[in-house]
């Protein structure tokens, strides 16, 4: 090169240096815009209750948002079953909000649909708040590989009695076993009171049952339902409800009818002696019914011991959301222990296996549902839940009310739930 | 301009233009390119789709399979139960809407003390939404502290025992029934008095002079010229009693064991519980043709009624 | 008259009182009772016997379902859709009739018969794919497809009330007006509307009161909690555990009185609007 050439190519590389410099900063600017500078607004659907949502609003989101000044959080609230067909049309037309706040069994249908974003390998921090949570929560999320989302609240079923009910019939303490049920049943049905009432007949009424009598719907793989719900084991639970019912210890709106009182009005009333339920009662009852004073217990322990059904909801960011980061730390600051803390003290059931301890200090009664939850189980986790669900409704009802025998009614529903789980 | 060309471009009176040119079409445009847009279009998309095992989420697969949801259809026995309640629903809440809407305007034409004030009480329940009575009726036919109960069992003593209206199918149907004539007869009453009130007086009392009882009177004068009317009120309280959702919904959801679904509330369970798009659209098509066909029969027998009324 | 007929008559005026008492009875006794729960407390919501005046009153729930969200904005949003939406379906519902009334043009019957196919299929079974037509329109969220959608559900039997209508307006005032060289578009406005007004205020009511109670459309395509409606803000009171009737009842009795207000007013121009009688009156 000549001396007047690189002369000339020092100044145009200065230029250059210049200009790149200038590229560069606004590289830097516009990646501030993206992590910190611009601000963003995500949308956060749930479908918490008038008792819950106020914590989240008026604590939560403005900590998160004071934390995060970048970013804004917009909750909006449905009805449960509004939120889920509002997440179905919305899916359709690429209208979803960034994190969903989920029922479980909604998790596998959205995730086989690619509506929900993996986070395994795309969140920062998953492994580590995948460790920090109850493994049973987790699992709720797994779906062909992936986790597509963590949970975020958890419950379980425990039983609710009503001591006054049970004094009535000379009863003092709660029934342990199927055996001792069965025993209470004429006492109470002597009084006029319904041993044990519920509002359905779904997996989440009476898998309870089946898996305290060592019965199960399917395999551990989820791939079949042949010999395992209508094995002998499930089909004695369902005979057990079905002999109840027969006893005249359970109300017909077990049975889906509809003019049949609540559990939560029943319970309360001394109606019924018992029900299984959430920990979201308790602030209910207390609400309604100041004077009732409910007493927990473990699920009533069959030939499988006592086991429960895992309940609670999942925090899922969506695959059509523009704003996966701020999303993901919306997520993060959601499973954090103040955050946590907060939604247990309003009766959302933390799920770090951290605070069992602590959540026991905010309300005792937590006590018996964490130990109900060391032996709780989740749902089938497969897309077609829904209907799977449906089938043993109808089943279990036609057997406990006599139409058919439990035996014929389980056999139905293994050859109807057979082809969904393909 | 002049003047007969302006008048070859309208109607001639009741026997009307055949040339009217653009003009109608102009009156036309906006209303009925909205209608072919939105109700229209969306119809032969919902055939469409009853055509196909249709995916819901962008990128899942939709499977064209014929005619396959009809003939599923064809075999499903809560899809015929479903139908079976909507057709009974249909046959206990027409004819009492008639009757009771027709009996309160007869009572209300002429001009009494309190008229406004008992069609306006008798209209209420129509202008309230579907949702909120069918809580409200939920409420109050509930077994063990419902009102009616409570009326029928401690109060008349009528029952023997706190009655499980809502709790099987039979009387489930009855109930949502007794809900669909309460909530409907103020707009038969409505429609009755509307045409009540078109009737000379002259007519009916020719009738009284020529020896005619109220009853005679009613059948042979008030009746026919109300045929009209009569034949409307009818073909919509049909057209709207196969359609019955809300109330059915609310009340029981299908329940118990899919005993009280409609047609409708099937569908919606199909669609947005199970996320049978297809299967669903099949059935609410199916529901759509049952309906235009029986309107189609009556409007032939009402013959005169309908061109008049709904042409 | 003949003297036996005047005890007749005063049995007959009993009678015809007392059904309809007992009628309006059965009518109104279930809104009664509704008003009452509204200010019951969940523990004496089923008493037995049924009070209907409460023994321990409460506001509470009316103060719930107003301060809770913002039940006074979605009020505001539920004026607004259904009188814009009221107006649009009238005017648009009284040209298409005024076509099919006085004027015969190609594709007449075959319009006809849309119609009346639009009136008989069931607006559930077309959710999805309206649902699927305005998010193409780019109408999810907005108030705008509220409206639109509102304004279409309703044309098809308002059109058929307001044909009816007009067909019994004398042809003679119209041929006064085309003397005077008025076209159609003068003669619709200034004489047919004018005279129409009863018949206006019938589909009027009944639009409004459609749109006022619609539910399902405004849950799919309303994401915004800003821009719910009333129905959907009462069905948030639905919840997962438990109905708390009494906050149901309280905003359901916020969400009657307007429609009762506004039956109120135009109550005798509504039975007119139906009547063929209203001209002659």
């Amino acid at each position: 090169m000549t001396k007047g050439k690189g002369s000339l190519w020092a100044k145009r590389s200065v230029a250059l240096l210049a200009i790149g410099s200038l590229v560069s900063m606004f590289g830097v600017v516009s990646n501030a815009d993206a992590s910190s500078g611009k601000k963003v607004t995500i949308t956060f659907w749930t479908s918490y209750s008038t008792s819950e949502t106020p914590t989240l609003e008026q604590t939560l989101i403005p900590a998160f948002e004071k934390a995060n000044p970048n970013i804004t959080v917009k909750h909006v609230v449905f009805s449960h079953d509004d939120l889920y067909q509002k997440l179905l049309t919305s899916a359709m037309t690429n209208t979803l909000p960034d994190v969903v706040r989920s029922d479980l069994p909604w998790v596998p249908t959205f995730a086989q649909g690619k509506v929900f974003a993996q986070l395994d390998g795309k969140m920062a921090g998953f492994d580590k708040l995948a460790k920090t949570v109850y493994p049973g929560t987790l699992s709720t999320n797994y779906y062909g590989g992936h986790y597509y989302g963590l949970p975020l609240d958890t419950n379980t079923r425990v039983m609710f009695a009503n001591m006054d009910a049970f004094a009535k019939a000379g009863i003092t303490t709660v029934p342990k076993t199927f055996a001792d049920m069965l025993a209470d049943a004429p006492l109470l049905k002597a009084q006029g009171i319904y041993l044990y009432g519920d509002g359905g007949t779904g997996g989440w009424n009476v898998l309870p049952w089946i898996w305290s009598a060592g019965g199960a719907i399917t395999n551990s793989t989820n791939t079949t339902a042949k010999g395992y719900i209508n094995g002998a084991k499930t089909v004695s639970a369902i005979q057990f409800l079905a002999d109840l019912y027969k006893a005249g210890a359970i109300p017909d709106s077990m049975l889906g009818a509809s003019g049949g009182m609540s559990t939560y009005d029943g319970v309360a009333k001394g109606n019924y002696a018992m029900t299984l339920d959430g920990p979201w009662m308790n602030p209910i009852w207390g609400g309604g019914y100041p004077n009732f004073h409910p007493v927990e217990a473990l699920v009533p322990a069959g030939a499988g011991g006592s086991s429960s059904v895992v309940g609670g909801e999942d925090i899922n960011i969506t695959a059509q959301s523009k704003n996966k980061p701020a999303a993901m730390a919306f997520v993060r600051f959601m499973l954090s222990k103040s955050a946590q803390v907060a939604m247990t003290k309003a009766g959302q059931l933390s799920v770090l296996s951290a605070l069992s301890k602590q959540v026991t200090a905010i309300h005792p009664y937590y006590a018996t549902f964490l130990k109900q939850l060391g032996t709780a189980k989740a749902r089938t986790p497969v897309p077609n839940y829904s209907k799977i669900d449906s089938i043993i409704g109808t089943e279990v009802a036609a057997a406990m009310s006599g139409k058919v025998t439990a035996q014929a009614a389980m056999d139905e529903a293994a050859a109807q739930i057979e082809p969904l789980l393909k | 301009m002049a003047s007969t060309s302006v008048l070859a471009n309208v109607p001639h009176g009741p026997s009307k233009s055949s040339k009217a040119g653009f003009v109608p079409y102009i009156f036309l445009a906006p209303g009925f390119l909205l209608f072919l847009l939105t109700i229209i279009y969306p119809i032969f998309r919902a055939l469409q789709i009853s055509f196909y095992n249709w995916g819901v989420f962008p990128g899942s697969p939709s499977t064209f399979v014929g005619l396959h949801q009809y003939v599923r259809e064809m075999h499903d026995p809560v899809f015929w139960r479903a139908l079976e309640n909507a057709a009974v629903y249909m046959v206990f809440t027409v004819p009492l809407q008639i009757i009771f809407g027709l009996a309160v305007a007869m009572l209300l034409v002429r001009k009494i003390p309190g008229r406004g004030l008992f069609r306006a009480l008798f209209y209420i329940p129509v202008v309230t939404s579907w949702v909120v009575v069918s809580l409200l009726f939920k409420f109050l036919f509930s077994t063990d502290a419902g009102f009616v109960n409570w009326v029928l069992h401690s109060f008349l003593h009528l029952s023997s025992h706190n009655i499980g209206w809502l709790d099987t199918r039979w009387p489930s149907m009855i109930t949502i029934g007794i809900l669909g004539v309460w909530k409907g007869v103020g707009w038969s009453m409505l429609i009755f008095l509307a045409a009540l009130m078109g009737v000379p007086d002259s007519l009916t009392e020719a009738a009284a002079i020529d020896g005619a009882g109220p009853w005679r009177s009613f059948f042979s004068v008030t009746l026919p010229s109300i045929r009209l009317t009569l034949s409307f009120v009818t073909i919509m309280l049909v057209i709207g009693s196969l359609n019955v959702f809300t109330s059915a919904f609310i009340m029981t959801g299908g329940g118990p064991q899919q005993q009280t679904e409609v047609v409708l509330s099937y569908m919606y369970h199909q669609a947005f519980q199970f996320l049978d798009f297809g299967y669903g659209s099949a059935l609410a098509f199916t529901l759509a043709i049952i309906v235009f066909g029986i309107s189609f029969v009556q409007m032939r027998l009402f013959r005169g009624g309908v061109t008049r009324v709904v042409r | 008259m003949i003297v036996g007929s005047k005890k007749r008559q005063i049995t007959f005026r009993v009678l015809r009182y007392v059904t309809l008492i007992v009628g309006a009875a059965i009518m109104i006794i279930p809104f009664l009772y509704l008003f009452a729960t509204s200010f019951k407390p969940q523990l004496y919501l089923f008493e037995i016997p049924p009070q209907f005046i409460p023994k321990h009153p409460t506001l509470s729930n009316y103060t719930d379902a107003w301060t809770s969200n913002s039940f006074g904005h979605y009020f505001a949003n539920s004026v607004f859709v259904s009188v814009i939406s009221t107006v649009f379906a009238a005017l648009l519902s009284a040209m298409m009739a005024y076509a099919f009334a006085r004027f015969n043009f190609k594709g007449q019957n075959i319009m006809f018969w849309l119609l009346l196919v639009g009136l008989m299929v069931p607006g559930m079974m077309l959710l999805i794919p309206q649902y699927l037509l305005a998010n193409q329109l780019h109408l999810i969220n907005s108030l705008i497809g509220l409206i639109l959608f509102y304004v279409a559900t309703n044309l098809a039997f308002n059109t058929f009330l307001l044909r009816g209508f007009f067909e019994e307006i004398p042809w003679e005032l119209e041929e006064a007006m085309i003397m005077d060289g008025a076209g159609a578009f003068r003669r619709f406005w200034r004489l047919i509307l004018p005279l129409s007004r009863p018949a206006l205020a019938t589909v009027g009511i009944f639009t409004f009161l459609a749109c006022w109670d619609e539910y399902v459309w405004a849950l799919t395509i309303i994401n915004d909690p800003d821009k719910r409606t009333l129905p959907i803000a009462i069905s948030v009171f639905q919840g997962q555990h438990l109905t708390n009737w009494g906050l149901v009842f309280a905003a359901s009795t916020i969400a009657i009185v307007p429609v009762i207000v506004v039956f109120a007013l135009f109550q005798r121009q509504f039975i007119r609007g139906l009547s063929a009688d209203a001209l002659k009156g």
